[in-house]
């Protein structure tokens, strides 16, 4: 063990113990003396510190805290874009939002976009990362390669979408119109329920690239000598996979799952720049409710009723996650 | 180490030679380059077609004829120039941004300890959750009382909040990889801890700062809701409103759309190809445990 380790407060031991037992300690004690004559050398780093941390702590303070706190703030108020006074008024929002039919529909499709969307994400991010994991001729190539939809632009991924679904010269639309899902020069997109069904499927081929990195990870990450072991009891393939690879990700599943629930619920570019929330609202979900009640009507009280609904239901899931991956604090 | 070991171990297991096994994981894969391939391809051929064959029907996949014809009339237009010119500015002005913060921020959790730092990993891993439409109408306030929504500043900030959480993650993965060994000796041969940062750690830390810089562009390059609310004027959109709004007017013209999308994406998957090391390290190494 190096004292100086100590010095940093990596092991937690008491820097008594580290300046008796240790003689590098006494050495930089002595430089200690020398150079600082003003602060000594702990409260020095901590400060230090401090002074490193303190725009991060500012800006998340500024940026973040107080934004979700005036949410809050403003979904007690009738607050609106276009006026400047607004009056505080209790939980009238949320009661108005509970007598609403479209907020219960507009929050079944956000469970159904999101529930599909994250299922489908984290079982072909596995697939894929168990393929890339074996796979050896080309594997840096093909991983780089299912990388790629990562970073595609939301706005590319809309303006695509929209023209291969186009009804009369949409590439995709011509293959369904062919095996008869749907009619001469239709378009999926003007469907309620082709539309969800075309989104959640452009999300999925959006959104896997994390999932998969993430499982790669893990499956690296997995002791091999279990697979031997199973190998050597007699296991096949299938059973070594559903009793070992399964289990061992357990908890990667866990995390990653609240993590992709979080933003898939939240997720607002894709559906508004395809489809706008429509047709007759079949894809409109609770972020698109938000954006249409604060720039649409401009009511930023109700919308912000909306996202506090959202958020109480979100903040379950990002506590639990904070806490999952809580050694990340180590 | 280990996980090197492992993965040799596994290698051995699984890849007894096996034409069958072979076959069919390369089948997969060309499938699934296929499926991630065929949308982006779609729209390179398609922006490359002249009228007649973007909108014959049934569609061709390869058109006889190449045209340029489509990318001189989306860049003859001033108003695109000037989205391009914004987007570049906000995402260059985002990045050196939190950049400076969030490597300044990493260390300092990283490799400091005193009162409230565990807190404040904390509250950067729950920032990280907190998604841009629960800020929108706050930040939006926050901008117009400042006055930037006529200005390309007010975009800077909206894009500095929603990645600068996720810069400083990937970052304090990358600190921590730096064994710190090389900064105890140093400290024991007298260097103070400001030499320490920029003499010792910046150096060794620039492949990771530099991929996060470009992670965070490409996050503020390819972002869309923030820059749609917090710009009001024309001139001053990005390119993802611009091109945001083409698509859903009602008379679309495909062909410079095309081009269009084409233009924004390149850049980025290059961009992204060439870091993308870094970034499956910096993100498989401390990321999500667990």
């Amino acid at each position: 063990m190096y004292p100086v380790d100590a010095f940093l407060g990596q092991n937690g031991m008491s820097k008594e113990m580290v300046m008796e037992n240790s003689e590098q300690a006494y050495l930089i004690k002595s430089t200690k003396q020398g150079r600082n004559i003003f602060l000594n050398f702990y409260t020095r780093r901590k400060l230090l510190g401090v002074i490193f941390i303190l725009p991060t702590i500012l800006f998340l303070v500024v940026f973040i805290l107080y934004p979700v706190l005036s949410n809050l703030f403003l979904s007690l108020t009738d607050a609106c874009l276009t006026k400047k006074n607004y009056n505080f008024i209790g939980f009238e929002n949320y009661l108005k939002l509970f007598t609403n039919k479209m907020f219960l529909k507009y929050s079944w499709n956000t469970l159904v976009w999101t529930f599909f969307s994250v299922i489908g994400q984290l079982v072909l991010g596995l697939g894929l990362a168990m393929l890339i994991n074996y796979q050896t001729i080309g594997g840096p190539f093909l991983r780089g390669f299912l990388l790629i939809p990562y970073v595609v632009p939301a706005v590319a991924l809309a303006l695509i979408t929209k023209w291969i679904f186009n009804g009369d010269y949409g590439i995709a639309s011509k293959w369904l119109q062919n095996i008869g899902l749907i009619d001469y020069k239709q378009s999926p997109l003007a469907l309620p329920g082709g539309a969800m069904a075309v989104l959640i499927f452009v999300n999925i081929w959006r959104s896997y690239p994390f999932p998969m990195l993430i499982y790669w990870a893990a499956l690296k990450g997995i002791d091999t000598e279990l697979y031997e072991a199973a190998g050597v009891d007699g296991a096949n393939r299938f059973q070594s996979f559903w009793f070992i690879t399964l289990p061992q990700l357990k908890n990667t599943t866990i995390v990653l799952a609240i993590l992709r629930i979080v933003w898939t619920a939240t997720y607002f570019d894709l559906i508004w720049m395809v489809t706008g929330g429509g047709p007759a609202g079949s894809t409109t979900h609770l972020p698109i409710m938000i954006y249409q009640s604060s720039f649409g009507t401009f009511r930023i009280g109700y919308a912000s009723a909306i996202s506090i609904l959202l958020g109480i239901v979100l903040f379950v899931c990002i506590i639990y996650y904070v806490r999952k991956s809580g050694d990340f604090a180590d | 180490m280990r996980i090197r070991e492992n993965i040799m171990k596994q290698t051995k297991i699984y890849n007894k030679p096996n034409l069958l096994r072979n076959c069919v994981l390369g089948l997969i894969s060309v499938f699934f380059i296929g499926v991630v391939g065929f949308p982006l391809l779609w729209m390179v051929v398609s922006s490359l077609k002249p009228a007649t064959e973007l909108f014959k029907s049934p569609p061709t996949i390869f058109s006889d004829t190449i045209t340029f014809e489509w990318y001189l009339d989306a860049f003859s237009n001033k108003t695109v120039v000037r989205y391009f010119i914004n987007s570049l500015l906000v995402a260059t002005g985002t990045t050196v941004i939190v950049i400076v913060m969030a490597t300044f921020g990493a260390y300092g959790l990283t490799r400091f300890r005193f009162f409230g730092r565990k807190a404040v990993t904390v509250a950067v891993l729950s920032a990280y959750c907190i998604p841009p439409i629960m800020l929108m109408i706050p930040l939006y306030r926050i901008i117009a009382r400042m006055h930037l929504n006529s200005s390309l500043f007010g975009v800077i900030i909206g894009h500095t909040t929603v990645t600068f959480p996720f810069a400083i993650w990937l970052l304090i993965s990358f600190f921590r990889s730096i064994p710190r060994d090389i900064e105890e000796a140093a400290l024991v041969n007298g260097a103070s801890d400001l030499t320490i940062f920029f003499r010792i750690v910046l150096p060794l830390c620039v492949p990771g700062i530099l991929s996060t810089g470009i992670l965070v562009f490409i996050l503020s390059w390819n972002e869309y809701l923030l820059a749609s609310v917090l710009i009001s004027q024309d001139s001053m959109k990005t390119l993802t409103v611009g091109i945001a709004n083409y698509i859903s007017s009602t008379e679309i013209n495909w062909g410079v759309i095309m081009a269009l999308g084409t233009a924004t994406t390149v850049p980025i998957v290059l961009m992204f190809t060439a870091i993308q090391k870094y970034f499956v390290e910096g993100l498989t190494a401390g990321a999500v445990k667990g």
